[in-house]
């Protein structure tokens, strides 16, 4: 088990920019997750990782090894593909054996690794079969064994779960995150599910046209968005965005009608800005006749159209034009065209700086600080 | 209304058939198929019958005369004459050729053929499907060219080249003047087979998903062993189309073949092609019973690889042609 650490590195493919100054640690025994929309340069990065891809420029470490020139076969990463890639003319066990016989290690070793692998993972039935003769789920174990039983210094998944359907992959997510809690290797996801990195992983990492957006635990990426683009990214639906004017000498905004006055030191910074763009989770809010008390602000808003989902509604209101999602409990069902208050408490709201997009709270932090470091492990 | 349900209670007496779109009915087809091509083919089977029935007989078979209840005169001179390398059933032991070692040069041959484009267009194939270099494409498109090129075009050329080595390094070597128009004659053909063979091996690579072979990497190979363990056997059915391919190439080719091995060496080397070319050239006093055993042996190795391998054929055309 190693730690990987990723300093300044770029890739650009041609004239393409596919990573960007990207400097990141991943603990030894961590779980992480790299997060993003397709062409982000999750998988990229995943590549550089095993040695598919050489950065163009930028250094990469196992601990304190520098492996950025290393090839992929002298680096002893596990790696599982998104279309699993196995080897069509090869059994489930010499699939799983090649990566040993390549160490030309004695076949009684190889073959006794191979069975405890096909155990642990509930393989051990399907040995003599080939790849062809297994379903999706199946295969993804076999690509599961393979790359565990060389027990790899690093396990690196590339949407190891989306070929899968959607029953099985919740099911194979669980044994996963258990599966890495036994062995305790440290392990790199891609994907672009937001539910699989919010329920397996240790650490996010979300990127985005090749630039790490925000490092953080599940808790810190969900709930304290580092920039506009994780609070529009993540959540299902994802954070309402309401545009508002800075009441100068106030340290309020204005946004919809409404005064919004956070605490210190945000206020503070919004007398910087002339506007402001005001975030907060569907879930956060909840819909009322009359507007709240104190410590809350209410936004009016015109019913548009409301879902029902079985464990909750997701009711969308237009304020000022701006559709906004709030999640109800079932039995709420509000008319279509009728008005309703959006009452959300005032501490919830996250405040961007509409130039830069960041979320004013981390400025606030980053302030604090002499350094002005952009990602933090 | 009315006329709409008298459409539907005609039906019910049948049993109702609940057929897609997409199906036609099995033996329907496989009988109006069978009946098409076996039409469109019988005029061609039928001169093969022909062939073989007289390389059997004293005359030609026609097939008027069984047609008209005349006995055919069987016999096996033909191919007795054939198997002592007699040119002749008619005046024996006038012009003799040495039958086996024709056989041998045209095996030589399309072996050599076979095992020189396998291997040029398995490697160049694989290089043209993986490997990003300058000018690959342009090199792509001019592969695509040369294979336009007929090879008797070329053929002026290619035999001046074969003159100018032979005189400056083989006059003086017999032993090795052989051995030289073999390999030389082999080259020469193979050439010709090589383009469209790697844009046919290129396909067959292209299929494999880059994933296996990144996998294999990963997993502690090095690339020369991933082509060679995990590649090659997927592009089994490719290599074996073009042995098979190559091999009928090196097999059939008469043009290079008669001017490189028959004339360069002044008629003294023969092949299975220049033998029947030998026996039929004069026409009006060819022993054509005899000639035609010499093409029934000729056709044996084409018969019986297209036989053992018909459905391998099918997969390659499906698979192999794919820019």
């Amino acid at each position: 088990m190693v730690r990987v650490r990723l300093e300044r590195v770029s890739k650009r493919f041609g004239r393409v920019v596919a990573l960007k100054e990207v400097t990141l640690e991943f603990e030894d025994g961590s779980f992480s997750a790299l997060l993003g929309p397709s062409g982000s340069g999750k998988t990229t990065l995943l590549y550089l990782i095993a040695g598919i891809y050489k950065p163009s420029t930028g250094r990469i470490y196992f601990d304190d090894r520098d492996v950025t020139m290393l090839p992929p076969n002298k680096r002893n990463v596990g790696l599982v593909f998104q279309n699993y890639a196995l080897y069509p003319h090869m059994t489930v066990y010499e699939n799983i054996a090649f990566p040993l016989r390549l160490r030309k290690l004695p076949k009684r070793v190889i073959d006794e690794k191979v069975r405890e692998v096909a155990k642990m993972l509930h393989i051990d039935s399907l040995l003599d079969r080939y790849p062809s003769q297994l379903s999706g789920g199946q295969q993804q174990r076999v690509a599961m064994a393979r790359a565990l039983v060389k027990e790899p210094d690093v396990l690196l998944l590339d949407e190891p779960l989306s070929n899968l359907d959607a029953l099985l992959r919740v099911k194979i997510r669980a044994e996963l995150k258990r599966l890495q809690r036994d062995i305790g290797i440290t392990t790199i996801y891609v994907t672009h599910d937001q539910s699989e990195a919010l329920a397996l992983a240790d650490k996010i990492v979300v990127i985005d046209s090749g630039v790490v957006q925000q490092v953080g635990t599940p808790e810190e990426v969900y709930n304290n968005p580092r920039n506009l683009f994780v609070a529009g990214f993540i959540g299902s639906p994802p954070a309402n965005l309401l545009t508002g004017r800075v009441e100068k000498g106030s340290g309020c905004a204005i946004v919809a009608g409404q005064r919004v006055c956070p605490d210190l030191p945000i206020s503070a910074l919004l007398e910087l800005l002339e506007e402001v763009i005001v975030a907060f989770r569907p879930e956060h809010a909840r819909l009322d006749e009359a507007p709240g008390g104190a410590g809350m602000v209410s936004f009016e808003g015109e019913v548009y159209a409301v879902e029902t989902l079985g464990r909750e509604n997701i009711v969308t209101l237009m304020v000022d034009s701006v559709p906004v999602k709030v999640i109800t409990p079932p039995d709420m069902m509000p008319r279509e065209g009728s008005r309703m208050f959006i009452v959300v408490p005032v501490s919830k709201l996250k405040f961007f700086d509409p130039k830069t997009e960041l979320n004013l709270e981390y400025l606030a932090g980053e302030h604090g600080e002499t350094t002005g470091m952009q990602q933090r492990g | 209304m009315l006329s709409l349900r008298g459409l539907f209670s005609r039906r019910e007496g049948r049993v109702e058939e609940r057929r897609d779109v997409e199906t036609v009915s099995v033996t329907r087809r496989t009988i109006v198929l069978s009946a098409i091509l076996g039409a469109a083919s019988l005029p061609l089977v039928l001169v093969y019958v022909l062939l073989v029935l007289t390389s059997f007989s004293k005359d030609v078979v026609t097939g008027v005369e069984l047609l008209q209840g005349r006995g055919v005169e069987w016999t096996l001179a033909n191919w007795a004459a054939l198997l002592s390398g007699q040119l002749s059933t008619i005046l024996p032991g006038t012009v003799t050729v040495n039958i086996y070692s024709a056989i041998l040069n045209t095996l030589l041959i399309a072996f050599g053929v076979m095992v020189v484009v396998v291997v040029a267009s398995t490697l160049a194939g694989y290089a043209f499907s993986r490997m990003r270099f300058p000018g690959r494409r342009g090199l792509m498109q001019f592969i695509i060219l040369l294979h336009a090129f007929p090879g008797v075009a070329l053929l002026i050329g290619v035999y001046m080249v074969y003159l100018w080595l032979l005189n400056a390094f083989f006059a003086r070597a017999p032993g090795l003047r052989d051995a030289y128009v073999i390999a030389y004659t082999i080259l020469a053909r193979a050439s010709l087979e090589i383009p469209m063979s790697i844009w046919l091996m290129k396909g067959f690579f292209d299929k494999i998903p880059w994933e296996v072979e990144w996998s294999a990497l990963v997993d502690g190979a090095s690339r020369l062993r991933v082509w060679w363990e995990i590649l090659l056997p997927q592009v089994k059915p490719g290599i074996a189309a073009l042995a098979i391919f190559s091999f009928l190439a090196g097999w059939e080719d008469f043009v290079y073949v008669y001017v490189f091995t028959y004339l360069g060496t002044g008629g003294r080397m023969f092949t299975l092609a220049t033998l029947i070319e030998q026996l039929v050239s004069r026409i009006e006093t060819a022993e054509l019973p005899l000639a035609a055993a010499a093409g029934v042996l000729y056709l044996l190795p084409t018969l019986i690889f297209f036989i053992l391998t018909q459905r391998l054929l099918l997969e390659a055309y499906a698979g192999g042609v794919k820019g």
